[in-house]
């Protein structure tokens, strides 16, 4: 989230659009709720009729995988009935600046498109430049090469009406959301944007949310209190897995991981984190070799010195993709010795689960901590699965739960709150921290004592956590947040800062790139000072301007920054665009800014010093037009790899740069109905933590299938029957629950079923059921390498899979 | 009866229904506080996702789901089933051995030793509330007792506390007010009506709603206090009726004290081997 839970109060329009809160996150209720008492308009766009959109103000349907036909139209409907924050969207995004001539768009296609490599040349995207690189811009927008003109002409064709006929949308409802949403342009209104895996599970799901943050920053809502993009993250602490490099990608704290041709620590740092040539950009990300440097010292310490690169060369270096589907795949090729899944159950998480059940089996050893038996844990004895032919080793680690141990959890808002342990873990359950230290011990031992083609990155690992049972979790919080390993002056505008060895590094900006700080992840650094644990902190109080931010409260990052981008809500003097919702405010007089954590503490714009607001890109300013993305500088509307309809916008069915995988089909003869999948507030993701526990077994014990009246009429199905659903990848059994809060979407004239199901069930556990991802299909987003969960096509039949 | 106390401050619900998201944290968390079984269920027992169907020996609250079409629109609509803690309890006032007690904080308590298991009490009830534990071979009456041990600390109850939107919990006089402020505020969002301000004479859990409540599952209730009609009802009931009755629950009382000296020695038998157990 660029804003934070609480702040979801602040907003006059709440649009959930692929996120269902009150289902998935039911205290986010309580601040939308507040909103709501306040006058604020919820508005609910869901396949479904849920929980949410029983609250909400408008409901709007929309066909799954269709979101940017939906975001596109907003978009459309905002410029062309010049509902658009002006001042903010001339001063603060990239609207101004004039694009070369490498950028076009014909019939669905972007230009500079490699049909061989299935890729486009995304450096043919670029600003013109005059002569000392800067770009060049057209305050009045009317230039036909800036971004503004050619947004409006890529949008243009995103009238409402074809807008519906991609949807299914009714036209009145569409037409009701843009005019709340839309209103929301206007200063001193503001609308946010909720999502969550509606969103992001798709083949153009990066597209998705760029469509999202589009329309925030034509509407001038993004750094407002009440405004913003903001990601309903799935788990509890799933922000912080993210923030500490989860993903194969990335190192903690978003520091790209170095590919193959990134030899040495120099050029990977001039390659990621280049400067800029504007002059009124704060470019943060310059600073990123101070952040790297700073993590390669927390990772391997006295042995990561200058004359070696920081032991830049032990981190792997990685060619191409590694992301969680690639891993599947190479274990159902047999080419994966051994994995650890930790809280992960591809056995029903992952999609096309059959294969992934398969794969396990070609494991020599898998090693699984969790709570309970999880499906991937007993996937050789499954059903259908004959123990014998299995030859995988499985371990089998009781872990401990959340209030087995103590810790920090980071919640979507970026808050960092500490956590005690609560109670003992039950029997020999442990920490993660506890398994995680156990690894390290006996590799490091092994590697030691057997060596191996390079023993070092192992060997040489800094591990100073303690020498009790238990790592410290207070040491490895306080190396997050980082330290001094000298004494060591900074000079910071007209003083200078005195730090001796082993103090605690006060914020990111004493980072540096010489070795003598240490940081395990760059934007936590502020989180356990020497002031003590910020993440403990409990001060109920609020700020004057009572938006709920409670900067005493816990910790946020990055440096207890409450709303990202927060110098957006500002004009170019420093006064709040919205004076009733200050976030920050600059004190001419004083000179300096009130409120919140100001993003950067440089005066306003219009200062000689003033820097932009959005201090994350080169430019400065907002990018309504993207440079880098691999899938085109503007969200286009694509169908899903498997789509009911053919693609009414162009002649390009689906994203073209997606990864479709191999067992995909459009045979709507076969599979007439769109399944779609989702959660549901009484069971947790793959259902390893919940579907033991008997109080939320009786709410939902058993697997179900949503649809329609008409669906269930013509498949001669009733309520509670039991049902067989198909698609190419596999058929799974459930009950019929037939609703009226599921309805036909009629697109381009036809009507089209579908088919909802929750994914929590398995094999496994108390409650038991089918697994809804044996149906869904491995396609997946180029930028992001998420799988296209939400549509696919299916059939459904009366009867189990015995009938 | 009931004009003449102050019930200002009685301990009190009040269930705003157009704020309820039928998330059933409410429904766990009585589960969790009273440590009730978890009952046996199958798909849905209801519309939409209810489970179980009903109020039971196990479950002393649920959210009763509606799922529907109405003009065009859907409706997907959630409802707190609980007891209403009358303030003139109609279950007070009948039963014959005086288990029932309408609490001066609020909660209408009953004592499971006391309670002989006649069932006067689940007659009487205008809302249907009190259950009877139907698998136990002496059953007994259960229902929701407001936490009355939580009440007494001056905590909330558990339904009320694990609530995200919809209760708030405080005294009667202060719930009427902030009920009626909303009905004010907003009077598009809401029926207008309070309903459980002169249900029965009045209860401790009051209930706002979008849509009418005859439509979700509420009883429409008499106004009026109820001890006064059930006991006079009770005076025309032909004496065999009464006799016998009467005769059924001394037998009925009779049988539950014997079984409860029964289960009394074994507890001790087992408390005095454990012991021993424990010293070898």
């Amino acid at each position: 989230m660029t804003n934070h839970w609480i702040d979801l109060k602040n907003s006059d329009c709440i649009m959930a659009i692929g996120c269902n809160p009150a289902e998935n996150h039911p205290i986010s209720f309580k601040w939308i709720e507040a909103a709501v008492d306040r006058g604020a308009k919820l508005i609910s766009v869901d396949p479904r009729y849920t929980r949410t959109a029983s609250k909400a103000n408008i409901y709007a349907s929309i066909r799954p995988g269709t979101d940017i036909a939906f975001l596109g139209g907003l978009i459309n409907y905002a410029l062309t009935k010049d509902l658009i924050h002006k001042e903010y969207v001339r001063d603060y995004t990239n609207a101004s600046f004039i694009v070369n001539e490498g950028f076009n768009f014909k019939e669905g296609m972007f230009d500079h498109w490699d049909d061989r490599e299935k890729a486009y040349d995304v450096k043919a995207w670029t600003y013109s430049a005059d002569d000392s690189g800067k770009a060049l811009r057209d305050g009045t927008l009317k230039h036909p090469r800036c971004v503004f003109q050619l947004l409006k002409k890529h949008y243009s064709r995103y009238d409402v009406d074809t807008v519906v006929k991609v949807t299914g949308t009714n036209k009145f409802d569409y037409l009701r959301v843009a005019e709340t949403f839309c209103g929301t342009g206007q200063p001193g209104k503001v609308g946010t944007i909720l999502y969550a895996m509606g969103i992001t599970q798709s083949t153009h799901g990066v597209q998705n949310v760029r469509a999202v943050a589009m329309l925030q920053m034509l509407l001038g809502n993004m750094g407002i209190a009440g405004g913003g993009v903001n990601a309903l993250r799935g788990e509890s602490n799933v922000q912080g897995s993210t923030d500490y490099g989860l993903l194969f990608h990335t190192l903690p704290g978003y520091l790209p991981s170095p590919e193959y041709k990134d030899e040495t620590l120099e050029t990977a740092i001039a390659r990621y984190f280049p400067k800029t040539k504007e002059s009124k950009s704060t470019n943060w990300w310059q600073n990123g070799g101070k952040y790297m440097v700073s993590l390669l010292k927390a990772w391997w310490g006295e042995n990561a010195t200058a004359e070696n690169d920081f032991c830049y060369n032990y981190l792997p270096r990685r060619n191409g993709n590694h992301s969680y589907l690639q891993i599947i795949k190479k274990m159902i090729e047999g080419k994966l010795e051994g994995l650890v899944c930790m809280g992960m159950n591809p056995a029903v998480g992952g999609p096309d689960s059959l294969r992934a059940r398969e794969g396990l089996g070609n494991l020599k050893w898998l090693v699984t901590a969790d709570l309970w038996e999880t499906e991937t844990s007993i996937f050789w004895k499954r059903p259908g699965a004959n123990p014998k032919d299995i030859r995988t080793e499985v371990f089998m680690l009781p872990a401990a739960a959340s209030m087995e141990k103590e810790g920090s959890i980071s919640n979507s808002g970026r808050w960092t709150q500490w956590r005690y342990t609560a109670v003992e873990p039950l029997g020999n359950a442990k920490s993660d921290l506890w398994i995680l230290d156990q690894f390290h011990h006996h590799i490091k031992n092994l590697y030691k004592k057997e060596s191996g083609i390079f023993p070092d990155p192992i060997v040489k690992l800094a591990w100073n956590y303690g020498t009790g049972h238990e790592p410290d979790v207070h040491k490895v919080a306080k190396e997050i947040n980082g330290y001094f390993t000298r004494d060591t002056e900074i000079v910071d505008k007209d003083k200078t800062l005195e730090f001796k060895k082993g103090d605690q590094v006060p914020s990111f900006v004493q980072l540096q790139d010489d070795g003598s700080t240490v940081s395990g992840c760059w934007i936590y650094s502020g989180s356990y000072t020497s002031k003590g644990n910020m993440m403990a902190r409990r001060d109920p109080n609020d700020l004057p301007n009572g938006l709920g931010m409670y900067p005493g409260w816990a910790w946020s990052w990055p440096v207890n920054r409450r709303i990202l981008y927060n110098r957006a809500s500002v004009d170019k003097t420093g006064k709040p665009f919205d004076p009733k919702r200050p976030v920050i405010a600059w004190n001419a007089s004083e000179k300096k800014w009130e409120g919140d954590v100001p993003d950067g503490g440089a005066p306003p714009v219009e200062d000689e010093k003033g820097v932009y607001p959005f201090i994350m890109v080169p430019e400065g300013v907002g990018r309504l037009f993207a440079l880098t993305m691999k899938d085109g500088p503007f969200p286009e509307h694509y169908e899903p790899i498997e789509s009911p309809m053919k693609n009414p916008l162009s002649k390009v069915q689906s994203n073209p740069c997606a990864e479709v995988g191999t067992n995909v089909t459009c045979d709507l003869n076969r599979f007439p109905c769109i399944g779609t999948t989702y959660r549901m507030t009484e069971h947790w993701q793959a259902g390893a933590m919940t579907r033991s526990l008997p109080w939320l077994v009786e709410l939902v014990p058993d697997m179900f299938v949503e649809i329609s009246q008409a669906l269930a009429n013509e498949k001669d199905i009733r309520n509670g029957d039991r049902v067989t659903v198909v698609t190419e990848r596999g058929s799974i059994e459930g009950f019929a629950l037939v609703t009226f809060r599921m309805q036909p979407f009629v697109v381009n004239g036809v009507s089209i079923e579908q088919v909802g199901m929750p994914w929590h069930f398995g094999y496994a556990g108390l409650a038991t059921g089918d697994s809804a991802n044996v149906l869904t299909s491995g396609a997946q987003s180029p930028s992001s390498s998420i799988p296209e969960f939400k549509a696919f096509l299916c059939n459904i039949f009366k009867g189990g899979k015995g009938a | 009866m009931s004009t003449e106390r102050d019930l200002s401050n009685q301990r009190t619900f009040l269930i705003d229904l157009t704020k309820c998201t039928g998330c059933r944290a409410c429904q766990v968390a009585c589960k969790q506080w009273n440590q009730m079984e978890a009952e046996k269920t199958s798909f849905f027992e209801g519309e939409g996702y209810q489970n179980p169907a009903t109020l039971s020996e196990y479950t002393l609250t649920t959210i009763q789901f509606k799922d529907y079409f109405h003009e065009g629109k859907n409706e997907f609509s959630f409802y707190k089933a609980m007891c209403m803690h009358c303030n003139d309890p109609a279950c007070v006032s009948v039963c014959p051995v005086s288990a029932f007690i309408k609490t001066p904080e609020g909660p209408v308590i009953y004592d499971t030793k006391r309670c002989i298991g006649c069932r006067f009490c689940m007659i009487a009830c205008p809302f249907g509330i009190p259950r009877y534990q139907w698998s136990k071979a002496l059953p007994l009456v259960v229902k929701c007792n407001g936490c009355y041990s939580r009440v007494k600390e001056g905590l909330k109850p558990a339904c009320a506390k694990a609530c995200p939107t919809a209760i708030e919990y405080g005294g009667r006089q202060e719930m009427i007010d902030e009920a009626k402020r909303r009905l004010a505020v907003n009077p598009g969002r809401y029926m207008n009506r309070i309903y459980g301000l002169e249900e029965a004479g009045g209860t401790s859990v009051l209930y706002l709603s979008a849509v009418p409540f005859d439509d979700i599952g509420f009883r429409n209730v008499t106004r009026r206090p109820l001890p006064s009609r059930t006991w006079a009802a009770l005076r025309f009931v032909p004496t065999a009726f009464i006799t016998m009755g009467g005769s059924l629950a001394f037998i009925s009382w009779l049988t539950h004290r014997k079984e409860k000296i029964r289960r009394e020695k074994e507890m001790k038998e087992v408390e005095r081997a454990s012991q021993k157990g424990d010293r070898s």
